[in-house]
């Protein structure tokens, strides 16, 4: 499968402060990544190389195999929803549609119509007196309708009610599942994220911390409680992701491609909110200090 | 057709599921042989999961031989499970009641006719297989 | 991409276009007036020579008295000073800026269409709507003022001129508002706005920076820029007649006429003595009780004494034959700064543009250990 995005050692510098450093990733198409991160983690600005909004200071970045915003060609393909869906306050929905049509060779009038006919918007109110909700389907309306092959989201619920971020996540599967769409998206809530995710990447202090398919991240990581152990006299295969011990116990998340085959460990499965929420715990030089839990791995 | 729902607390991954829900249906005749399957793409929006996720179920049913994909029409129901057993749910059903009023009448209340099922279920699942 | 340009544009044209609408229908309600009293004052038939010169001047002189008249002048003149400084603050400074401050940035330039040629269009689209506007303007008025003008120009070497209608066509107000320069002020000032929005990123702060440079600029080219685009001549009136063939007046000894060079544009004068040395007074000898009361119609007396002292009139002027070559110039010049402006926008607007500039996400920071992340090893 090729690869919707390809970094090797992306980084992106503003003054003194690396926003992201070190960044390699593969992408590959067909799925729905999530990329998950506190703020200021470098998400944005990950983003935002991506659709060519900047340019990296270091290493380089492919987009469906050319480069970000290059021409007319590149940008016809890929769709991007900024953070909060700016919109234009002065111009109408129907407006926006028309914009949409002007600028973009590929666009599918139909297929804009008939979402804004199914979302009930009115094509002649103007797009600053929409609701949150309403803004970010218009804006997602413009992406999709120019039938890119990749979607990119900058934290597309972050500001949502409830009912408005089920509606506009279950809107975005639908249009994944009709044109095929990979699709990038951005939280700092995993939870928005479990559902519609099948890619994960997990982004703290401006690096990239695990990235993955689901399933494969769920498979290959395992909560081990036990009798008190130093994590270093686990077998190599077996890389450690947080311990957490007290006198007696120790609890260890880990990473591996093999069998647990020590019988002294109890061996459960981990909820993809906890592996985000170990991995992010797993920061820069924080260190356990005896008998401190870091985190509540258990439901 | 059938409506999928999701238990988002069960801890059990959504694509098994979806397929425990098709293969219940099968069970108690709501899907028979020809019938289609929801498509792919309404699944995905009505419970906002990934596509690749019901592809995921269908494919598994598929490989079960419960299922066929027709490419550009659908996912349609190609075996069964009830079979000649959906005949004797009605008789099953109504001893069932009977044992059920006289759990009671014994004194039992929800958790220990639950408990007491569960136990004898299983012990009699071991059995079967021992 | 035009379509949008219009489409984002489309308030501030309409009221432009409403209001220069009003203008011109106050012109052209006054218009055909002013022209029947030109043509019944009989400049018209005459020939030349003073009583050409008399009849532009009365003209003028009863012009001046007639309501609205006066009013329109000045109003004209004031519309077209101040109109390339309104286009500058309103139609430049939000052009870049806007999009940057409300973020539909993200939007524009993801659309299929490269951030050269969105920049491109909206700058051209805009600027020459800009320009055309500003000329429109500016020829209506000429249409509207001509008149007066030839009056002017006629009535040139009549001492005594009416208010308002003073100036030959090299003065500040009539060089300014007339000719070309009103295309090259535009495209200046539309592209000064649009730059200080590139590189300030934010509306308000730069339509007052717009206002002042421009402002600013407007001043200095008069005073400091203007009389130097081609040197200027200079000549030295003397002979007993040179204080009134100079239009001197006692009070200031500054030249208001340049004998020979009708509607000349005075930039400096002074009376100098035989050894070319400035003389800033009248000699007292000269000013003798016989020399009567003071004022423009000084006596023959004074004139006269002066100069058999040998003190005579030096004017640095440029001379009105020098209009259009001063306004291509002039206009060019301001083509210029205008194309730099706008190739200084497309440079701000690539994308070595940062983030942080921006206002920043409205959700909270959940993870302190984002607030110090990790310098890169590499520098």
């Amino acid at each position: 499968m090729s690869a919707v995005i390809e970094t090797s050692g992306l980084g992106k510098r503003y003054r003194r402060l690396w926003a992201l450093a070190d960044c390699t990733l593969s992408i590959p198409a067909g799925h729905v990544v999530g990329l998950v991160g506190p703020n200021g983690a470098g998400k944005t600005t990950l983003l935002n190389l991506a659709v060519g909004l900047i340019a990296p200071t270091a290493g380089t970045i492919e987009v469906l195999g050319g480069a970000p915003a290059a021409g007319q060609a590149q940008l016809a393909r890929v769709g991007f929803l900024a953070q909060d869906a700016p919109v234009y306050a002065g111009l109408s929905v129907a407006d926006h549609l028309r914009l949409g049509a002007r600028l973009n060779p590929g666009w599918d009038a139909g297929l804009a119509r008939g979402r804004v006919g199914r979302l009930d918007l009115d094509p002649g109110q103007k797009a600053g007196t929409l609701s949150g909700g309403q803004r970010a389907q218009l804006a997602l309306t413009l992406a999709v309708a120019k039938r890119p092959e990749l979607l990119v989201l900058d934290e597309p619920v972050a500001s949502l009610d409830p009912l408005a971020r089920r509606e506009f996540l279950a809107d975005l599967m639908e249009a994944v599942a009709e044109q095929d769409l990979s699709v990038v998206l951005s939280s700092h809530l995993v939870a928005d994220l479990e559902r519609v995710c099948d890619y994960l990447i997990v982004l703290l202090g401006s690096r990239v911390r695990v990235a993955g398919p689901v399933d494969e991240l769920l498979a290959t990581h395992h909560l081990l409680t036990g009798p008190y152990r130093d994590p270093g006299t686990l077998p190599a295969g077996q890389q450690v992701i947080t311990a957490s011990h007290t006198d007696v116990q120790t609890t260890l998340l880990v990473r591996t491609t093999g069998q647990i085959l020590d019988p002294a460990w109890t061996v459960s499965e981990v909820s993809l909110e906890d592996l985000v929420l170990a991995y992010m715990s797993q920061a820069t030089g924080r260190r356990d200090r005896g008998g401190r839990r870091h985190l509540e791995v258990r439901k | 057709m059938i409506e999928f729902h999701l238990d988002g607390r069960s801890g059990v991954a959504p694509y098994l599921q979806l397929i425990h829900q098709v293969r219940q249906a099968l069970r108690l005749g709501l899907l028979s042989e020809g019938d289609q399957l929801p498509k792919v793409k309404d699944v995905a929006a009505g419970l906002a999961i990934n596509p690749n996720t019901v592809l995921k179920a269908y494919r598994e049913l598929e490989y079960e031989g419960l299922a066929a994909a027709r490419p550009g029409i659908g996912t349609f129901v190609t075996g069964t499970l009830a079979g000649a057993s959906l005949a004797a749910h009605g008789p099953l059903r109504q001893e069932l009641r009977r044992w059920l009023a006289r759990a009671r009448r014994a004194g039992l209340d929800d958790e220990s006719i639950e408990a007491l099922f569960a136990s004898t279920f299983r012990s009699a699942s071991e059995e079967g297989i021992a | 991409m035009i379509w949008l340009t219009w489409r984002q544009a489309r308030g501030q044209a309409v009221t432009a276009a409403a209001a220069l609408a009003v203008f011109a229908v106050l012109l052209a309600v006054t218009g055909p007036h002013l022209a029947s009293l030109y043509a019944a004052s009989g400049i018209t038939s005459c020939h030349g020579g003073t009583p050409c010169d008399t009849a532009a001047s009365h003209f003028l002189s009863r012009l001046a008295g007639t309501s609205p008249y006066p009013v329109v002048y000045l109003l004209g003149i004031a519309l077209i000073l101040v109109v390339p400084a309104i286009i500058g603050m309103f139609w430049g400074a939000p052009l870049i800026a806007r999009e940057l401050e409300t973020r539909t940035f993200t939007l524009a330039w993801n659309q299929s269409i490269t951030r050269t040629r969105w920049l491109a269009v909206k700058l051209a689209a805009t600027g020459l709507a800009a320009m055309a506007i500003t000329e429109a303007l500016s020829l209506t008025y000429a249409w509207w003022a001509d008149p007066i003008g030839k009056a002017r120009d006629l009535a040139a070497s009549v001492p005594g001129l009416a208010h308002p209608f003073t100036g030959g066509p090299l003065s500040s107000w009539v060089f300014a508002t007339s000719g070309i320069t009103p295309l090259g002020y535009a495209a200046f000032a539309f592209t000064l706005g649009t730059a200080a929005g590139a590189l300030i990123r934010r509306t308000v702060p730069a339509m007052a920076i717009t206002l002042a440079i421009f402002a600013a600029v407007q001043v200095a080219m008069p005073l400091w820029i203007r009389p130097h685009l081609i040197p200027p001549e200079r000549t030295v009136v003397s002979g007993p007649s040179f204080f009134e063939s100079a239009g001197l007046s006692v009070g200031t000894l500054q030249a208001t006429t340049v004998p020979g060079q009708p509607s000349a544009w005075i930039l400096s004068s002074g009376a100098i003595n035989a050894a070319g040395q400035p003389v800033s007074t009248i000699p007292a000898p000269c000013l003798s009780s016989s020399a009567g009361a003071v004022g423009k119609g000084a006596p023959p007396n004074a004139g006269a004494c002066m100069a058999s002292r040998g003190i005579r009139e030096a004017i640095t002027y440029q001379p009105a034959s020098r209009y259009w070559p001063l306004q291509w110039i002039e206009t060019a010049i301001f083509l210029a700064l205008a194309l730099a402006l706008a190739g200084c926008c497309f440079w701000r607007t690539g994308r070595r543009r940062t983030r942080r500039a921006q206002s920043p996400s409205a959700t909270p920071r959940q993870d302190t250990v984002a607030a110090s992340p990790r310098r890169g090893s590499r520098a």
